[in-house]
């Protein structure tokens, strides 16, 4: 409403002397002043002389960022930090002296009980061996006979019993424990810090 | 042909006059399925489709005497071959202290001796290791010989085996069902375990091919120009969860092994059986 008005009386005060000009073009951005009638606000009495704009600048940008890829290639250029791995690392507080144990003379009783014992076991582990294999051997069989029977009987089934089964593999199945499991077990309380060291290979690629 | 022929006439004349029984009774309820199904368009062998369910082995086998000795040795050697660990050393000092201690008349080094020695932590570890009872290797089951239940023999494979009613003989076999057209082989022997356990056992099927097979032929009375006899083709499946439910009864199904299945298959089906079962 107040703008409207004023709106109005600049109209009537347009054909008026260059004086009231000044505040003609001063009532144009009344939209902006905190106060509409405030007089010292009309005014910028703040400005500083404008400043000159300067040449130098794309040449300092340029140079910066030189700098920042030589950086970068120095970087690349040294060797990559591999990451270590922990067993083939001693600790140092195992090569002490004093943790050797010191050396057993075995009797000779003892001696040839361990060699002759290494034979029967070396013996056993060949006859296991054969048998393992021969087993498999009779169950490869008993399935190629199997297959070549069906072959015989319907050849569609044969090509079906043939296919890949996909939802086969992978096959996990948790093996044979000691003890079988205890059905009302209560694990111990307490949380589980997980302390196990991770490496981060960084890999600088252009 | 004719070696097939040749074993299933001169084979064991008990059991070949038991099968000439088993189909002659053609009326019975199995055989009635039997007719109705058809097989596969111009043989004259039936279809059938078999589940070889094992439960796999829960606990581990006991060692062989050999195999204890050799445990032994060579936990022997690895002790021997090693360095002291941290509790091995404060266990020497300790003794080489009470040592000092017994030969000196005074002790100079009073504050540093620890209240806690290693012995004293090895028995609290022992008291410990006491309190817990592991479970039982050797089940109530194994002790009352009960065969239908799956907790008896945690260390071997248990094979699934059902009595069925063949005419009018009761015949213990693998789980069995006739093939339908339209399915796998593989699916008929899915479709057996589920009619079997009203869905309550879970088993995972090891592959689409079958790992065995056992053909006989009909007694000569039964067999007709389109049936000369029957293929079973038998599907290795390992049992995940899942038992079976009370309703069943309890003389119609047992878990065995490997060496226990002679006692109630026949020789022949025994014979093909043991070949692709593993011997563990």
């Amino acid at each position: 409403m107040a703008l409207a008005a004023l709106g109005v009386s600049a109209c009537a005060l347009r054909s008026r002397s260059w004086l009231l000009g000044t505040w003609q073009t001063q009532i144009r951005d009344t939209h902006q002043r905190a106060s509409l009638l405030s007089f010292w606000e009309l005014i910028p009495m703040r400005a500083e002389p404008l400043r000159k704009k300067k040449k130098v600048d794309p040449k300092k940008d340029q140079a910066v960022k030189d700098r920042l890829k030589k950086r970068i290639r120095r970087l690349e250029k040294a060797s990559q930090e591999l990451i270590p791995i922990e067993d083939f690392i001693t600790p140092v507080r195992l090569l002490d002296k004093a943790r050797q144990r010191p050396p057993v003379e075995l009797p000779f009783e003892e001696s040839e009980r361990r060699a002759l014992l290494l034979k029967k076991w070396s013996l056993y582990k060949h006859q296991e061996h054969e048998k393992e294999r021969d087993a498999i051997r009779t169950m490869l069989k008993s399935q190629q006979e199997a297959l070549q029977e069906l072959q015989l009987m319907s050849p569609e089934l044969h090509a079906e019993a043939t296919k890949r089964d996909l939802s086969l593999f992978p096959f996990e199945r948790e093996g044979p424990d000691y003890t079988p499991p205890v059905s009302n077990y209560q694990p111990p309380e307490g949380r589980y810090h997980d302390i196990t060291k991770v490496y981060t290979q960084v890999e600088f690629r252009r | 042909m004719a070696a097939p022929v040749r074993q299933s006439l001169f084979g064991v004349a008990k059991g070949w006059w038991r099968f000439e029984r088993l189909w002659a009774g053609s009326l019975g309820s199995r055989s009635l399925t039997l007719a109705a199904a058809p097989s596969i368009s111009g043989s004259p062998w039936r279809l059938l489709g078999a589940v070889c369910l094992q439960r796999p082995p829960l606990v581990s086998k006991p060692l062989t005497p050999l195999q204890e000795e050799m445990a032994a040795l060579l936990q022997q050697i690895e002790v021997e071959r090693s360095l002291y660990s941290d509790h091995e050393l404060r266990a020497l000092d300790e003794a080489q202290q009470l040592a000092k201690k017994k030969a000196d008349v005074y002790d100079e080094e009073e504050d540093e001796q620890n209240i806690l020695l290693a012995q004293d932590l090895e028995d609290a570890w022992e008291q410990k290791f006491l309190q817990f009872k592991p479970g039982a290797r050797i089940t109530e089951a194994d002790k009352k010989n009960d065969r239908t239940s799956l907790h008896r023999k945690l260390d071997r494979n248990l094979v699934l085996l059902v009595k069925e009613k063949l005419g009018d003989q009761d015949v213990w076999m693998l789980p069995q069902a006739e093939w339908q057209p339209g399915e796998t082989l593989r699916g008929t022997a899915e479709r057996t375990l589920a009619t079997l356990s009203e869905n309550n056992l879970e088993a995972k099927f090891l592959g689409n091919a079958p790992c065995g097979h056992y053909k006989f032929k009909f007694p000569q009375a039964m067999r007709t120009e389109s049936s000369l006899g029957a293929k079973v083709f038998f599907f290795k499946a390992l049992l995940v969860t899942g038992d079976f439910s009370q309703t069943r009864k309890k003389g119609q199904h047992v878990w065995v092994c490997k060496e226990e299945l002679g006692d109630y298959l026949k020789p022949k089906y025994l014979a093909q059986v043991r070949r692709f079962l593993l011997d563990l």
